[in-house]
C-alpha cells in the first residue's frame, strides 16, 4: 500500500476506534428515547459489544499502520481538519498516533471489550443493566479519545467523558444513601481538579501559540514561572484523577459501585489516566523542577500511606484500592524522576493484574471465609515500638482523616454559598411586586 | 471539518437565519410541549423575532425586541408580577437604546443595550425578574430566552463595535465572570429544584454578560454561541422541569427523590440539558465554555479563572440536584413518563445541541462573518 494509502487506512481505524462505541450508545439511546418498551438485554449487549469490538479491530488497525504492516509506517498528528475555526482561533480535531497513544488505546479497548463481555453475565437482570452498558460505551469513547487526542482540548472532551462515566458507576446502585455520596465527593473531586487542566490547557494555547501535544518540545522557550505553573496544574489534574493525596479519600467509596466497574475503572484504565496525562505532557514536565519535585512527593507519601493503610483494610475491595493506589503512587514517581517508559511499562502490568484481582475479589472473599484467615505474627514494630505502632494503627484505620480534612477546608466556602443565598432571597424579596409563595 | 462539506453548507446559511431558527424553536416548543399555554401572543413574537433579526436598521430592531419583552410581561403578568415589571424594565431600556441609536449617541445606546441584556438573561444582582420567572412563569422564561439571545444578536450587530464597547469591555468581563462564580456558589446549597434553575441561570446569565463583554475585541462568533448555547439548554432544562413538577408538584432537596424509576425518560433529558449546560463533551455547551474561555483569557485571564470554577461547581450543583430529585429509593408514580409531545420537544433540542457541539462552524463561521465586518 503507498503512502496515501496507508494515510486513509489510519484516518479510517481511528475514526472507527472513536466513533464505533459512541454510534452504540447513540443507538441505545434511540432506542431506549423512542421505542415504548425497554430493549431486551441481549440486543443492548450485542449492540454494545458491536461498537466495542469495532473500537479494538479500529486499535488494532492502527496499530498496523504505525508498524508499518499495511506498507509504510504512520505516525505523528492525524489531522481531521478544525473543529471549530474562527479567524486565527481554531480548535484542530487532531490525533496523534504514537507509542504511547496505540499502547493506551489497544489496553483499553480490549480491557473494556472483556469487561462488557464479563458483566453480561454478572449483571443478568440487574435493574441498571441498559444504563451499565451505556456507560460503559461512554467511558469506551472517552479512553480512545484521551489514548488518541492529538491536541488538548480533545484530550479534555475525553477526560471528562471518564469523569462523568466514573462518577455515574460509583453511584450505580442509588438505592442506597452511601453510593450517591460517595459519587457527588468523587465528582467533585474530579471537577475541582479538572479545572486546573481546563486552565493549564487556555493557558498553554495563549502562551505556547498550540495546544497540540507534538508541539510541546518547545515548551522549554517558556519562562520558568510559566512553565512551572502549567506543570503544576497538570499535576493537580492528574492527583485528582489517580486519587493521590489528599484527594485519595474518594477511592475506597468509588468501589460502592458494580465490581466490573470497579475493576475497569479503579484497577485497569481510569485510575491511570491522571498518569497517561503526565506522559503526554512531559516535554512540559521536564522543564519544570519544581513540578517534578512536587510530583515525586506527592507520589511517593501516597505509596507509603497506601500501604498502610492496606494493611488494617477489612474489605477486599477497599484494600485493593488502596494497594491499587500504593503502586499509582510509584509510577507517578517515576514519571516525575523521568523514567517515562519504565512508567509506562509499570502502568500497562499493573492494570493488567488489578483487573484480574478485582474481578476475582467476590470469589477470593467466599474462598476466605471457607478457608479461614492465616494466623498473623507481630512485626518487629509491634514488638520494639508498641505505643508508636499503636499510633500508625490508629491512623491508619481513620486513613488520616483525609475526608474530614478536606471537608474542614471546604467549610467556609460553603459557608460563604449559605451567606450569598441567604443575601439573594433578601435582595430578591426587596424587589418583588409578587405575594411570597407558600 | 467544517473546511470541508460542512464549510460549504456554513456558507451558505446565514447568522440571522439560524438564529431565526433557534428563536423560533424555543418559542414554539414550549406550546407544542404544553398545549395549555398556547397563546395569542405565540404569532407576534415571532413576528417581534423576525423583525429583530433581519432588520437593517437599528433604531426599529430595538424597538421590536422592546415590543417582545412587553409580549413576554403581558404573558407573565397573571403569574408573576416581579416577572413582568422586570421584563417591562428591560423593554423601556431597549426602546431608549433605539431612541439612542437614532440620535447616534452610541455609548448611551450601548449602556442601555447592555443594562437591557443584564436583566433578561438574570446576571446577579438584577436577577429578580427572571428569577420570578424562573420560579412562577417557566414557560414564559423559556421563550423569553428565544427573544434574549435576539436581543443579543443586535447588540453585537449595532453597538458592540463602538470604541466605549472597546473600552468597557474588560469591565463587563470581570464582572460577568464574578456574577457567574457568586450564581454558582448559590447554586450549589440551593434547596428545591426551582432554586438550582434560578441559580443556574443566574450563572449562565454571568457568563452570558462575559462573553459580551469579550465580543467588543471581536469575539462575537462566540457571544452568539453562548447565548444561543444558553437559551437550547435552558430552554429544554426548564421544560423538563415543568413537566416533572406537573406530574409530582414542587420538588423541595428533603432526601433521595427516588423517580427515576417512573420517569426514566424524563430524567435522561434531564441530564442531557443541565450537562449541556456545564459543558458536557459532544454538546454545544463544551464548544461554547472552551471558545469563551479561550476568548475570556485574552480580556483577563482571573477572569477565566473564576469562570472555570464557576463551571466547576455548578457541574458539582447539577449532580446533586440530578441526586435528590431523581436517584434513590423508587417512589412509585401513577403519572406518565413523557408525552410523545414532550418528547419530541426533548429530542429536537438535544439533537441541536448534539450538532452544534460537533460541527459548531455551522452557526460560528456565518455568525462570525455577518458581525465581524460591520464597521463601528
Amino acid at each position: 500500500m503507498d503512502a496515501s494509502g496507508v494515510q486513509l487506512t489510519t484516518r479510517v481505524a481511528l475514526a472507527i476506534a472513536l466513533l464505533a462505541p459512541l454510534a452504540s450508545v447513540v443507538a441505545i439511546g434511540v432506542m431506549v428515547l423512542l421505542r415504548d418498551e425497554r430493549p431486551k438485554e441481549s440486543q443492548v449487549a450485542r449492540v454494545m459489544g458491536a461498537g466495542l469490538a469495532g473500537s479494538v479491530v479500529g486499535s488494532l488497525l492502527v496499530i498496523a499502520c504505525y508498524v508499518g504492516l499495511l506498507g509504510e509506517a504512520a505516525s505523528g498528528d492525524i489531522s481531521f481538519g478544525d473543529w471549530l475555526r474562527i479567524d486565527d482561533f481554531f480548535i484542530p480535531a487532531v490525533f496523534l498516533v504514537d507509542t504511547v497513544s496505540v499502547s493506551i488505546s489497544l489496553f483499553a479497548a480490549f480491557l473494556t471489550a472483556l469487561i462488557a463481555r464479563f458483566s453480561r453475565t454478572y449483571l443478568h437482570k440487574e435493574a441498571g443493566f441498559i444504563r451499565f452498558f451505556v456507560l460503559l460505551g461512554v467511558f469506551a469513547t472517552g479512553t480512545q479519545l484521551v489514548a488518541f487526542a492529538g491536541a488538548l482540548e480533545l484530550f479534555f472532551a475525553g477526560w471528562e467523558l471518564l469523569g462523568i462515566s466514573s462518577a455515574f458507576f460509583i453511584g450505580f446502585f442509588h438505592e442506597r444513601d452511601e453510593p450517591v455520596r460517595s459519587s457527588i465527593r468523587a465528582f467533585a473531586t474530579y471537577r475541582l481538579s479538572d479545572a486546573g487542566l481546563l486552565i493549564a490547557t487556555v493557558a498553554t494555547l495563549q502562551l505556547l501559540g498550540t495546544a497540540r501535544f507534538s508541539a510541546f518540545g518547545t515548551a522549554a522557550a517558556l519562562p520558568p514561572l510559566q512553565s512551572t505553573a502549567i506543570a503544576l496544574l497538570f499535576l493537580l489534574s492528574a492527583m485528582g484523577k489517580s486519587a493521590q493525596l489528599p484527594f485519595s479519600g474518594w477511592l475506597p467509596r468509588a468501589m460502592e459501585g458494580p465490581t466490573p466497574s470497579s475493576a475497569l475503572f479503579y484497577g485497569a484504565v481510569s485510575i491511570h489516566a491522571g498518569l497517561f496525562l503526565l506522559l503526554r505532557v512531559w516535554p512540559l514536565m521536564e522543564v519544570s523542577m519544581i513540578a517534578r519535585t512536587v510530583g515525586v512527593i506527592v507520589g511517593l507519601s501516597t505509596a507509603v500511606y497506601a500501604s498502610l493503610v492496606v494493611r488494617v483494610h477489612t474489605d477486599a475491595k477497599g484494600a485493593l484500592a488502596h494497594a491499587t493506589l500504593a503502586q499509582v503512587g510509584l509510577i507517578l514517581a517515576e514519571i516525575c524522576f523521568g523514567w517515562t517508559t519504565l512508567a509506562l511499562v509499570h502502568l500497562i502490568c499493573h492494570a493488567f493484574l488489578r483487573l484480574g484481582q478485582y474481578l476475582k475479589a467476590p470469589n477470593t472473599i467466599h474462598d476466605s471465609h471457607r478457608l479461614g484467615h492465616a494466623h498473623r505474627t507481630a512485626s518487629q514494630l509491634e514488638t520494639r515500638l508498641p505505643g508508636l505502632a499503636t499510633r500508625i494503627y490508629a491512623a491508619s484505620l481513620h486513613r488520616l482523616r483525609l475526608d474530614d480534612r478536606i471537608d474542614a477546608a471546604f467549610a467556609p466556602v460553603l459557608w460563604l454559598a449559605a451567606l450569598l443565598d441567604r443575601l439573594d432571597r433578601r435582595w430578591r424579596a426587596l424587589l418583588s411586586f409578587d405575594r411570597p409563595q407558600p | 471539518m467544517s473546511d470541508g462539506v460542512f464549510g460549504d453548507l456554513a456558507a451558505t446559511l446565514s447568522a440571522p437565519w439560524e438564529t431565526l431558527a433557534f428563536g423560533l424553536l424555543l418559542l414554539i416548543a414550549p406550546a407544542i410541549a404544553e398545549p395549555l399555554h398556547r397563546r395569542w401572543h405565540l404569532p407576534s413574537l415571532i413576528v417581534c423575532l423576525v423583525i429583530t433579526l433581519f432588520s437593517p436598521s437599528a433604531p426599529i430592531a430595538y424597538t421590536a425586541a422592546a415590543v417582545g419583552a412587553f409580549v413576554h410581561a403581558r404573558g407573565a403578568w397573571s403569574s408573576t408580577r416581579t416577572g413582568a415589571v422586570w421584563l417591562s424594565v428591560s423593554a423601556v431600556l431597549a426602546i431608549g437604546a433605539a431612541a439612542a441609536m437614532q440620535m447616534e449617541q452610541l455609548t448611551l445606546a450601548f449602556i442601555l443595550s447592555i443594562i437591557a441584556i443584564a436583566l433578561r438573561a438574570g446576571v446577579l444582582p438584577l436577577n429578580a425578574g427572571v428569577a420570578s420567572l424562573c420560579d412562577r412563569a417557566p414557560v414564559v422564561q423559556t421563550q423569553q430566552l428565544a427573544s434574549s439571545f435576539a436581543l443579543v444578536f443586535i447588540h453585537l450587530r449595532f453597538v458592540d463595535h463602538h470604541a466605549a464597547a472597546v473600552a468597557m469591555g474588560p469591565g463587563l468581563v470581570r464582572f460577568g465572570a464574578f456574577a457567574a462564580l457568586l450564581a454558582a456558589l448559590i447554586t450549589l446549597v440551593s434547596r428545591d429544584l426551582r432554586g438550582f434553575y434560578r441559580g443556574t441561570t443566574a450563572m449562565h446569565g454571568g457568563m452570558l454578560f462575559a462573553a459580551v463583554g469579550a465580543a467588543s475585541i471581536g469575539n462575537f462568533a462566540a457571544a452568539l454561541l453562548v447565548a444561543i448555547t444558553m437559551g437550547l439548554a435552558l430552554g429544554g432544562l426548564g421544560m423538563m422541569i415543568t413537566s416533572l413538577e406537573e406530574r409530582v408538584g414542587p420538588v423541595v432537596y428533603r432526601g433521595p427523590g427516588g423517580r427515576v424509576g417512573a420517569f426514566p425518560r424524563l430524567s435522561a433529558a434531564f441530564v442531557l440539558f443541565a450537562g449541556a449546560g456545564v459543558g458536557l463533551p459532544g454538546t454545544a455547551g463544551f464548544v461554547a465554555d472552551d471558545l469563551l474561555l479561550h476568548t475570556l483569557w485574552m480580556e483577563s485571564p482571573a477572569s477565566t479563572v473564576a469562570v472555570i470554577l464557576s463551571s466547576a461547581l455548578l457541574a458539582v450543583a447539577t449532580l446533586i440536584c440530578f441526586s435528590k430529585t431523581f436517584l434513590g429509593r423508587t417512589t412509585p408514580s401513577r403519572a406518565p413518563d413523557l408525552y410523545p409531545t414532550e418528547r419530541l420537544v426533548a429530542v429536537v433540542l438535544v439533537l441541536l445541541l448534539l450538532v452544534l457541539g460537533f460541527f459548531p462552524g455551522l452557526l460560528l463561521t456565518p455568525a462570525d462573518a455577518f458581525l465581524t465586518p460591520i464597521p463601528g
